[in-house]
């Protein structure tokens, strides 16, 4: 019962807040329905079972990124960020004719039917999962695996967000005059 | 998921409503019981009593950005290490001590070096940020 | 496995005797069984952070030879009822200029992710709301709520004072995450798990056996986290986002009646939060001295108040510090968090991963006394 609940909650706040982040003309109520979308999928990892990446999604997201998109928009500066460009039936802001809408149209759907085509088979062979009494917490078999069958890749991540730190810092380094 | 560790997810969601609940609560009371005589003085942005120049929506400056990003790369690296330092003490009690602390400080020796290269270049710095970018 | 108050509830026989009476409906019971908590312990927190007020007011005025709040009640100890009736009759103002939607949201904001928080703070080993896995981690997790609405309280105002308040403020608060985070680390890897009871668990017995004490690199950790915490819940001398003496009130100058008590009420309970995890990850929390083999609801209420005793302690000591130490530069508060905890806390996290290796995970108390 609860779960459903949690389900439907997490499922309604995803959407309704992507849908807010497309929809709404403020570039800041913007970021902050992507605040609220991203706890929604952290809500329905948490359905899945998977608590460890719940908590992540919301310590990486919610913690980080979403600050750090509140900081990048504060950098561009300027009067209001507020968009006047209404082209999508008056409703979003947006660019583009309808060429551009009908080939984005075309290319979503194409998209979304080969998902369906891909997913059904996978979701055909995985039966809904039942756990026992005994769910071992996913933290230690996370552990387990980055430790002993994936020990490259955790490494090779300390390597790939060296790059990222020193990439971000030249990047955000004032230049010479 | 099992009921019982489901059910410790039902916390999370009560306190948050309590919270909202509690907000939108004290907002009706205080629509109730306050006062509402706005002015013009009054909804004008504190300004130590001028009149406020322009609107303080404005570019600032780049250092909140580096220092968010310094940040995100930090959180990731913790949030990797994070179940690595769960299983720690417990492939210790099976022996395997000893590959476990290699594993750990092969990845928190990338870490340090890349706080290193930001302190040697000068990017930890507040202020000095554009005097060092002009050096070698 | 995931321990909660239900479950911990269930092995007593008056549980029983509830589920007959909501008849089997285990899902509706639990319901009520942590509205019930929940409603209890907002108020408790609710008291704690009104009294907080109090408490630093008091304090101060006992350090800077005043005499404080003495008008209201005995000892002016109902001010914060008196502060709290004044907060809600007093006008609404808002900034014609500000962004509404984001100027009411923020203070909510920051009430949802300090409430969140309090659903794993351990009271007692049985008194948990949810002792989840990832507890510790869940809770750093969803208090960075707090840092957003800081910087939307400031952004939203529309004020200059409020938009450097903020902006201070969010990046005050997501770099001394940094140094906290890797503290909370080093404890993670002592206890071997992140939730409280697995935490908790391991520092029973006499104060000998806290993480505080369990070996030098430790000991660090715990004034790394403190201070770390210090400057996490915007409190002296990390107070620059809401700096009275340069930038007028900081992220709350534009807010005003209930919305500026929400944003207070907050600030003070994340205190009190971060006091309580100090407590329980490093002060040993509610464990009693001594082992007990029984578990009885008098004991659990015995451990609330040690842990509540623990916590309050360390509530004075943030207070004794906010009135004793000026305030920092900006500069040399970022120099500080950069370059002085964050390689100290990795220092410790490396020494405590080669203390476990060394030492096969024996505390100091371990080595002299024996045992374990």
């Amino acid at each position: 019962m609860f779960a459903q609940l949690l389900f439907l909650l997490s499922a309604v706040l995803t959407v309704g807040c992507a849908i807010a982040v497309a929809v709404t003309k403020n570039i800041m109520h913007s970021c902050i329905f992507l605040l609220g979308s991203l706890i929604g999928i952290a809500g329905l990892y948490a359905t899945l079972g998977a608590d460890f990446v719940a908590v992540t999604q919301i310590m990486v997201y919610v913690g980080g990124i979403v600050i750090l998109m509140l900081f990048a928009v504060m950098l561009t500066g300027g009067k209001d960020f507020v968009s006047r460009a209404q082209n999508l039936l008056g409703l979003a802001p947006s660019m583009g004719n309808k060429w551009t809408y009908g080939i984005g149209l075309f290319v979503g759907l194409v998209f979304l039917l080969t998902n369906i085509k891909l997913l059904s088979n996978i979701m055909k062979s995985y039966p809904a999962k039942t756990f026992g009494n005994e769910f071992p917490s996913t933290v230690s078999q996370i552990g387990h695996l980055l430790v002993k069958e994936h020990v490259l890749a955790f490494e090779l991540s300390s390597v790939l967000l060296l790059g990222a730190l020193v990439g971000a810092a030249i990047i955000a380094r004032p230049r010479k005059q | 998921m099992t009921p019982a560790q489901f059910d410790g997810l039902m916390p999370i969601v009560i306190l948050m409503g309590i919270a909202v609940l509690l907000f939108a609560g004290g907002h009706f009371v205080s629509v109730l019981l306050a006062p509402k005589k706005p002015s013009i003085l009054k909804q004008t942005p504190y300004e130590c009593g001028e009149q406020p120049v322009g609107s303080a929506w404005s570019a600032f400056n780049v250092r909140f950005y580096v220092v968010g990003l310094i940040f995100i790369i930090f959180d990731v690296e913790s949030v990797l290490m994070f179940p690595v330092a769960t299983i720690f003490k417990e492939l210790n009690e099976v022996g395997e001590g000893g590959y476990a602390l290699i594993v750990f400080l092969s990845f928190i020796s990338v870490l340090i070096e890349g706080i290193a290269y930001c302190w040697k270049k000068g990017d930890l710095d507040w202020v000095k940020s554009f005097q060092v970018s002009n050096k070698k | 496995m995931n321990q909660t108050l239900v479950s911990y509830l269930s092995q007593y026989e008056f549980y029983d005797v509830l589920i007959g009476i909501f008849g089997k409906n285990e899902g509706l019971l639990a319901f009520v069984i942590y509205l019930l908590f929940a409603a209890a312990i907002v108020g408790l927190c609710a008291t704690i952070g009104g009294l907080g007020t109090y408490a630093e007011r008091k304090i101060s005025a006992d350090i800077q030879q005043r005499i404080g709040p003495n008008r209201v009640g005995p000892y002016g100890i109902l001010q914060f009822l008196a502060d709290g009736v004044k907060m809600i009759t007093k006008e609404d103002v808002m900034p014609n200029t500000a962004d509404k939607f984001l100027f009411y949201l923020a203070p909510m904001l920051a009430l949802i992710g300090v409430f969140a928080t309090l659903a794993v703070l351990p009271w007692s080993s049985g008194f948990m709301m949810a002792d989840l896995n990832v507890g510790i981690f869940y809770l750093i997790a969803i208090s960075s709520l707090v840092g957003v609405s800081v910087f939307l309280g400031g952004y939203a105002s529309n004020s200059k004072w409020s938009m450097l308040g903020g902006l201070r403020g969010a990046s005050q608060i997501i770099s001394y995450e940094i140094p906290v985070t890797i503290s909370v680390l080093s404890i993670t890897l002592l206890a071997g798990g992140m939730g409280f009871g697995t935490i908790l668990s391991q520092q029973q017995g006499t104060p000998i056996h806290w993480f505080i004490f369990h070996n030098p690199f430790a000991f660090i950790a715990f004034f790394v986290y403190f201070i770390g915490a210090l400057a996490e819940t915007n409190r002296a001398p990390f107070d620059l986002p809401e700096a009275e003496s340069e930038l007028v009130s900081g992220y709350h100058t534009e807010y005003t009646g209930m919305r500026f008590g929400f944003f207070a009420l907050a600030e003070y309970i994340e205190v009190f939060v971060v006091c309580g995890v100090g407590a329980a990850l490093f002060l040993g929390g509610g464990n009693l001295p001594f082992n007990v083999q029984f578990d009885i609801i008098p004991l659990q209420l015995f451990q609330v108040v040690i842990f509540m005793t623990k916590a309050l302690i360390l509530y004075y000591v943030v207070i004794w510090i906010r009135w004793t130490f000026p305030r920092l530069r900006v500069d040399q508060l970022m120099s500080i968090c950069w370059k002085y905890l964050t390689p100290i806390a990795i220092f410790n996290l490396v020494g405590n991963a080669v203390w476990i290796v060394v030492f096969n995970g024996k505390s100091i108390a371990d080595l002299v006394f024996g045992g374990h």
